[in-house]
């Protein structure tokens, strides 16, 4: 159970952190979230909406939310980015023909000004399948090197397997703690 | 998480009657409340909204098992059954559409870490700021609380939320009664949209599933 091994190194009294999972369509946002939750990820369908899952250990509480990717669903992305202090940028490595779009979608979201203080995470995710773009090629092709905005960090991933996804979520969780908690 | 030590003897409680002829239901409202409501605080007119829940579901995190899982026949999944147990528990009444009763086994009280999840679906109209208030309680006794805010919902849309949340220690005495007790573990959920209340929701929960009684 990833969520657990994450929080029980947090001892922060009444704490709340509200992760946001975005991406296109069919980057695997739902299939991140499940696997990295210990869910069944053999029936997922495209979502229509949102799926929330929200943890809470000892009085701290761990929000995330991953919201729909379809371009109709784009346009609602921003009635949650109220009070976001991370934000998962899910990309289909291997989905090649559709990196302009990915890479714009991105950018813009980087502009909002509800986002400015959330930790970027980028998830190079389905690095099962052939053909997939490394976590460095994706950094060039989504020119991460520009920005200079947020905290960001890019980590290869398959949310099939589950490798690398507590790697990616814990820099996230951390990155966010030394900004938003005080140190002990 | 609120547990078992938490008490409603110093708060001053509205009286029930009360509180159903007031023309609003705020989270305020219902979060002072000490017991189960006799009767569900709106009609389900209320709901403007055509929110529908869809499905609900527990699993036990430890061992990845689903308890208990119950959903509504949709175009989509008619062929689906509308009604999967596990380790011997029981669903009993599934289409009454407010209220849910759940039938367990004594081992589900001692489990580590749960997740329940809703599944509900949203009309023509998008919500803002939807709010679930969840109260379990044991006879008069205030088990633990839920109070979780989804925000926007989007027009039409289908949406999940699963709260994991580490079960309450419970004192052993306790337990046995909740189990020779059954159905007086109880719950109401209570959903707002705008700080109104839109639904109200009942379950009732029995702990001596496989057990003669």
């Amino acid at each position: 159970m990833g969520f657990l091994s994450v929080l029980r190194k947090m001892k922060q009294k009444e704490k709340e952190m509200r992760i946001l999972i975005l991406g296109l369509d069919n980057a695997g946002k739902t299939t991140i979230l499940k696997r990295f939750n210990g869910e069944d990820i053999d029936t997922i369908s495209p979502t229509l909406g949102f799926n929330i899952k929200t943890l809470e250990h000892r009085n701290f509480k761990l929000n995330m939310w991953d919201v729909g990717g379809q371009k109709s669903l784009r346009s609602y992305w921003r009635n949650y980015f109220e009070c976001t202090d991370g934000l998962i940028w899910v990309v289909d490595s291997a989905d090649r023909r559709r990196m302009q779009d990915c890479k714009n979608e991105l950018h813009k979201l980087l502009l909002e000004e509800r986002l400015a203080g959330a930790t970027l995470l980028i998830f190079a995710n389905k690095q099962d399948l052939p053909g997939a773009c490394s976590a460095e090629e994706l950094q060039e092709i989504l020119e991460l090197n520009l920005i200079k905005t947020h905290h960001w960090q890019i980590v290869w991933c398959s949310a099939v397997t589950g490798e690398n996804l507590l790697k990616g979520i814990d820099w996230l969780i951390n990155d966010i703690a030394v900004r938003i908690f005080t140190l002990d | 998480m609120s547990v078992v030590r938490e008490k409603c003897e110093n708060f001053t409680n509205i009286p029930i009657n009360n509180l159903e002829s007031t023309k609003v239901i705020t989270p305020d409202d219902v979060l002072r409340l000490c017991k189960v409501t006799d009767s569900y605080l709106c009609t389900p007119e209320a709901n403007i909204y055509d929110i529908d829940f869809t499905r609900f579901k527990i699993r036990d995190l430890e061992s990845g098992a689903v308890l208990f899982e119950i959903a509504k026949p949709t175009p989509e999944n008619a062929d689906e059954n509308a009604e999967k147990n596990g380790e011997g528990d029981e669903a009993i009444d599934p289409n009454a559409g407010r209220f849910v009763r759940y039938q367990f086994t004594p081992q589900f009280l001692k489990l580590k870490t749960v997740g329940a999840t809703v599944e509900f679906t949203v009309g023509s109209k998008p919500v803002n700021r939807f709010r679930m208030i969840e109260k379990h309680f044991f006879r008069d006794k205030l088990l633990k609380t839920f109070d979780f805010e989804f925000g926007f919902c989007i027009p039409f849309s289908r949406n999940t939320c699963e709260h994991i949340y580490e079960f309450p220690t419970l004192p052993d005495d306790l337990v046995k009664e909740m189990i020779a007790s059954p159905f007086e573990t109880r719950s109401d959920s209570f959903y707002f949209v705008d700080d109104c209340l839109i639904m109200h929701n009942k379950a009732d929960y029995a702990y001596n599933g496989g057990q003669s009684t």
